[in-house]
């Protein structure tokens, strides 16, 4: 069921996802953004193209050094739009830097990223990159509609970004928390908050820098969950974070291990969804991606 | 939930301390114990505060002392305020200013008393000067601690999601820093008075310090008494007015939320 991927990888097969639109809360962007400002032809069939709002990603010769300590050092890789891709390794090997950089929350020391969102001439607000955190950092002064609202800033009238904040808590299952202030929800529920927020705006690229580090451990396969089938529904290019490697292997469909600086492992999961928590072939992609972390000097 | 009659407990609560020393000194004086040329019985007090009502020399009087408290926290609070935002925000602004306003804030201000008499004698602007200084200081200061300990996560957060540098202040920097300005507020306050008090018993022709003083002067005890009370009354009134504030702006912090 795996094999290794090249760098330069072709954008993936789409996956079997025609059912999305049956699923309870994929309908949403279709029907709000979708027709509204990206998709060129607003009645084109539900089961459009995996990947047709998702911006691809370029990186090439990548460098980043702190104080003259190299962090990303010579780093290529392509992220096809709309695929899903985990980042994996150990603490301070390079990986947050690397989505950071991607952002473009850091400058590059050497080496450039480009981001191409398919159409020219798209204004970028409409199709915007996207963080979430590790922590959910909402305002605390601000009611949770508001804080979705965040994530619209600049685009559109007030009524207008509270229409949409709502339709995005609607999609996180918080709508009946929209009036409640950020200090009153449990860790999970601001998590689904930040995610919100960093969904309400159409994203094309949503980066995930270990959002769900500080959850507890069912919480966290809920959010996997959630977060997953938000992404089968909207289509948005998925780059995610982890120290979790079975986190990994659960959401995404492609892993990369980095490595002093360096992609060391690029791995497709083909293993199909919705997946079973406990399948063995993620877990035994679970194991080698962990023996290589753990020290198998070899390349795998 | 509360029934009715421990809810009223619990708002009488408070003023059962204050109630029963009202009695006790009432009860004192009456009897003989305390010489009312030296403490007048509280109903002397209310007396002698009806008696001043009906001239108009209360109303007077505490009129222009809260038009000179207002005027002075007004300029020096909106002086200290601006800077400290100013220097909470601009690196520059801090470096030009911060050292001097560090030094001159050690200096007491009611020490410039004499300075200030000699600069503009005895009338409105000694006193609105002294507010205004005394004022500025924990406005200033909390202002800029407020701001400076704005979570900078939150301004990372504001800054990736698009916000613009108004937006930024307006919704993520002058919220954050709205707790700390609050404690400047209320400390703020209490020295408003306390200076406007010592300046116009000092100095003045005019105001709730005069009359105290010319009260004194004709051995009026009761009308003392009634000036000292009237303080205590301004200073827990500028103190509820402070708190009513902190509930409505800070409702979604869970220390400042009414129960």
């Amino acid at each position: 069921m795996l094999r290794d991927a090249n760098l330069r990888d072709t954008p993936q097969p789409p996956d079997a996802d025609t059912n999305a639109s049956a699923l309870a809360l994929g309908d949403r962007e279709r029907g709000v953004t979708s027709s509204e400002t990206l998709d060129p032809s607003p009645h084109s069939s539900p089961d459009r193209e995996r990947g047709a709002r998702g911006i691809a990603v370029t990186v090439r010769d990548l460098h980043k050094s702190f104080d003259g300590n190299a962090v990303i050092s010579g780093l290529d890789l392509f992220l096809p739009a709309g695929g899903f891709t985990a980042v994996v390794g150990r603490s301070g090997c390079g990986k947050s830097t690397l989505l950071r950089l991607i952002l473009g929350l850091e400058a590059p020391t050497a080496g450039r990223v480009a981001l191409d969102a398919g159409e020219p001439g798209l204004r970028r607000s409409e199709r915007p990159r996207r963080i979430m955190f590790q922590e959910p950092r909402l305002l605390p002064w601000a009611r949770v509609v508001d804080n979705v609202a965040v994530g619209l800033s600049g685009i559109g009238t007030k009524p207008e970004r509270r229409e949409r904040a709502l339709v995005a808590l609607d999609q996180v299952g918080l709508a009946d928390k929209a009036g409640a202030w950020p200090a009153t929800l449990s860790g999970g529920q601001r998590q689904r908050v930040a995610l919100a927020r960093a969904l309400v705006s159409g994203p094309g690229l949503l980066a995930l820098d270990e959002p769900l580090g500080a959850l507890d451990a069912l919480t966290r396969i809920g959010m996997q969950d959630l977060i997953e089938r938000i992404w089968r529904a909207d289509g948005f290019t998925a780059l995610l974070v982890t120290h979790d490697v079975g986190e990994a292997v659960a959401m995404a469909d492609r892993i990369l291990v980095v490595d002093s600086g360096r992609i060391a492992l690029d791995l497709r999961v083909d293993v199909p969804r919705p997946r079973r928590r406990g399948d063995p072939d993620l877990a035994r992609l679970e194991g080698r991606i962990l023996e290589h972390l753990l020290g198998a000097p070899q390349a795998a | 939930m509360s029934t009715t009659p421990s809810r009223i407990r619990d708002a009488a609560l408070p003023w059962l301390l204050p109630v029963a020393i009202v009695l006790g000194w009432q009860a004192a004086v009456s009897a003989g114990l305390v010489s009312n040329r030296f403490m007048p019985a509280p109903l002397d007090v209310v007396r002698a505060g009806i008696e001043a009502g009906r001239t108009g020399e209360l109303w007077t009087n505490l009129g222009v002392s809260t038009l000179r408290a207002l005027a002075g926290f007004v300029v020096g609070g909106g002086i200290g305020f601006g800077l400290g935002l100013a220097n909470g925000l601009s690196r520059l602004s801090e470096r030009l200013t911060d050292t001097s306003v560090q030094m001159v804030r050690n200096v007491p201000h009611l020490s410039l008393i004499p300075l200030v008499i000699l600069w503009f004698g005895i009338g409105e602007e000694a006193k609105l000067f002294l507010v205004a200084l005394g004022v500025f200081f924990p406005i200033y200061a909390n202002t800029l601690h407020g701001i400076r300990s704005v979570d900078p996560a939150l301004v990372e957060m504001g800054r990736v999601y698009g916000m613009s540098n108004a937006e930024l202040f307006r919704r993520v920097v002058l919220p954050g820093a709205l707790p700390s300005i609050f404690v400047g507020l209320r400390y703020a306050l209490g020295i408003m008075w306390l200076t406007l008090i010592v300046a116009e018993t000092i100095s003045a022709s005019s105001g709730l310090g005069y009359m105290a003083m010319q009260a004194r002067e004709f051995m009026l005890v009761d009308v003392v008494v009634l000036a000292i009370l009237i303080y205590a009354a301004l200073g827990k009134l500028a103190d509820a007015l402070t708190r009513q504030l902190e509930r409505s702006c800070l409702a979604w912090n869970p220390a400042y939320r009414s129960a």
